[in-house]
């Protein structure tokens, strides 16, 4: 009885995920298999793949640069959270999560508006009779878009993870001769190590795909792989060629979370 | 014989205006081992955590070896401690942890080896160097935190209720394993427990603690046999504890009549505490006895039997081998060495009448004292 009424609940959620998350990734598989004008099956988008390489190195690079960026700030932000009262590391969670509360287009569209040639920074630099900057189309401005837009997501898990530390590990370390340097190092460090991984994974994994903030913030050099994507479907009108990318791009993801998990399992029971 | 290591002097700590130590006064001797005891929230774990360098003293000093060392942080102190639930590195295996503190102090790869293996043979875990820490039992990761302290050669090391979570028949190993370990290597251990018994059988020295108090200091026979007032009596062991008054040296007045006793130096008609433990009772026939009262309880305690008797309204607590069953009427004899005469104290009046008795009295001292800040 208990069984069939699990079965009964989750049935919608069965449903959604087959309606809309396995089908439309066979759709992809298949589109990336068949040639844009007979529909017959063929390898030629695969092998196409090797002129984008590229660019995904390029999606691999800023995310990565992206993530590292994320964890210097983030850590001290997060131990900082941590360790305050109770109701302060409510507060300071809140600020945190705010800007997500945001729409993620007006964020970056913000920055347009602060970085851009005739935009506010260059403006008070002429005012001030300085020269203008090219802050825009440059690949910090994409790096400073991506930092800026998921900085929390390695900010949440980083302080989720040490706000969970025993205190008496840390006095434990210190007990046994440690610095307060060499317990950070020994002790608190080891211990955040779920906490960073998971932090770079949610970091990487939405960066690695982004179109808006490279069209936005970059320039014709700052392509990444999500803006070859959107271009090939809606310009380009060779969905299969996108969807060939798309295809070797989920790969990427699913590799990549799987060398996190891995590094971090080991670390997983820790935690729990 | 030994000299001093550990000196309080004057110690108090406030936490928010809460007063939390008040006037400690305490020296501790090389090699000693000395319990902190008393009830939870006594005092006994911030005490602890101040010779440990964990909390600064409101205002008192605390020397070891002759310096000041208020303001030394922990990592600088020849201390070292085994934490409440033990704080063991849950990302280090066995090894590793008990390795910690030798591979901060950078001793030479070879001697940390060796030092960890002998430590792995004290504490009887040899063949558990990889296990992680998460895949023993409480008896082992016990062990480990007392190996992983111990493998410094502090001079002193603190244990904050390291047994508290075991169950009691691997309290009673460990409790001889620890006194083996402390005489086998030499060092001063200051303990902290809320188990009397525990301190009864381990301890040198034992300070009895309430309210942020010392109540009493003294070798573990003196405290039970002679203990200072209401509380002390109370809380080592159990007391009937009855209003008496002295009428000179050597002869007591308590339920209209006159003892002789053993105690002197006090003044003439002095009020008193008078002690009498359920132990020394000597039960004879009623027209034998000093006194005459009536059963109104029994429970057997595998030992012994507790029996409750009535006294012109006052309860007491006797300790006897014989059955007296519920509603008999029994004389009860004392010897002058059986009576023990107190000071009157603020605690007087607070303890030793058994009118309220239940026979889950003495778990309810156990369980009462856990952690404590």
């Amino acid at each position: 009885m208990k069984k069939n009424n699990s079965i009964l609940l989750s049935t919608p959620y069965i449903l959604w995920m087959v309606a809309f998350t396995l089908i439309p990734l066979g759709v992809v598989g298949y589109y990336a298999l068949t040639d844009p004008d007979t529909g017959v099956f063929t390898w030629s988008n695969i092998r196409e793949l090797g002129t984008y390489l590229p660019v995904f190195g390029q999606s691999i690079m800023y995310s990565l640069v992206s993530a590292l960026i994320c964890l210097i700030l983030g850590y001290p932000v997060a131990y900082y959270i941590a360790h305050r009262g109770a109701v302060m590391q409510k507060i300071l969670y809140m600020l945190v999560m705010l800007p997500m509360c945001m729409s993620f287009l007006l964020r970056t569209l913000a920055w347009v508006g602060l970085l851009q040639d005739t935009g506010i920074i260059n403006n008070l630099l002429a005012a001030v009779g300085l020269p203008r900057l090219q802050l825009i189309r440059t690949p910090a401005a994409v790096v400073l878009g991506m930092v800026y837009n998921y900085l929390p997501y390695m900010i949440l898990p980083l302080y989720s993870t040490i706000v969970k530390i025993d205190h008496r590990l840390i006095e434990a370390a210190e007990d046994l001769g440690c610095t307060p340097a060499e317990t950070f190092r020994k002790v608190t460090l080891p211990l955040s190590m779920p906490g960073i991984l998971s932090g770079l994974t949610m970091v990487f994994v939405p960066a690695v795909s982004t179109f808006y903030i490279s069209q936005k913030l970059g320039g014709a050099d700052t392509v990444l792989i999500g803006d070859v994507i959107e271009r090939l479907y809606k310009q380009g009108n060779n969905a299969n060629l996108g969807a060939a990318l798309s295809l070797l791009l989920m790969i990427l993801v699913f590799v990549c979370t799987g060398i996190m998990n891995r590094l971090g399992g080991d670390e997983e029971a820790v935690v729990v | 014989m030994s000299k001093e290591l550990i000196r309080l002097r004057d110690l108090t700590m406030e936490f928010d205006g809460e007063r939390i130590l008040d006037g400690i006064n305490l020296y501790i001797n090389d090699h000693e081992f000395l319990t902190l005891l008393g009830p939870s929230g006594c005092g006994k774990t911030t005490t602890l955590r101040i010779i440990g360098g964990f909390l600064t003293p409101t205002s008192g000093t605390v020397t070891f070896d002759g310096k000041r060392i208020n303001d030394v942080p922990p990592y600088e102190r020849q201390i070292n401690t085994v934490f409440q639930r033990y704080a063991l590195f849950p990302h280090l295996d066995v090894y590793d942890n008990i390795a910690f503190g030798l591979r901060v102090n950078k001793v030479p790869k070879d001697e940390i080896d060796r030092r960890v293996h002998e430590m792995l043979e004290v504490v009887s875990l040899k063949g558990y160097e990889h296990r992680r820490i998460n895949n023993l039992s409480g008896g082992q990761q016990q062990r480990v935190a007392i190996a992983r302290a111990l493998v410094n050669r502090p001079k002193v090391l603190l244990l904050d209720e390291p047994l508290g979570a075991l169950d009691l028949r691997l309290r009673k190993d460990m409790q001889n394993e620890l006194k083996r370990i402390q005489q086998a290597m030499g060092i001063t251990f200051i303990y902290v427990t809320h188990d009397q018994e525990e301190a009864l059988s381990m301890s040198d020295t034992i300070v009895v603690m309430d309210k942020g108090r010392i109540q009493q200091i003294g070798k573990p026979e003196d405290i039970y046999n002679e203990p200072k007032n209401a509380f002390v009596a109370d809380f080592i062991g159990e007391s009937n504890i009855l209003d008496g008054v002295m009428l000179s040296d050597y002869k007591v007045k308590f339920f209209g009549r006159v003892f002789d006793c053993v105690d002197k130096g006090f003044a003439p008609n002095e009020p008193v505490d008078v002690v009498i433990r359920p132990e020394d009772i000597d039960i004879v026939p009623p027209q034998q006895g000093h006194l005459v009262g009536t059963v109104t309880s029994v429970t057997f305690k595998g030992l012994n039997y507790d029996i409750i008797v009535e006294f012109k309204g006052f309860k007491w607590l006797i300790q006897t081998t014989d059955y007296h069953g519920e509603g008999s009427t029994i004389g009860i004899r004392l010897n002058p060495e059986d009576i023990h005469i107190m000071k009157k104290s603020e605690y007087s009046g607070m303890f030793g009448d058994y009118s309220s008795y239940s026979a889950e009295y003495d778990e309810l001292t156990e369980d009462a004292g856990d952690e404590e800040e």
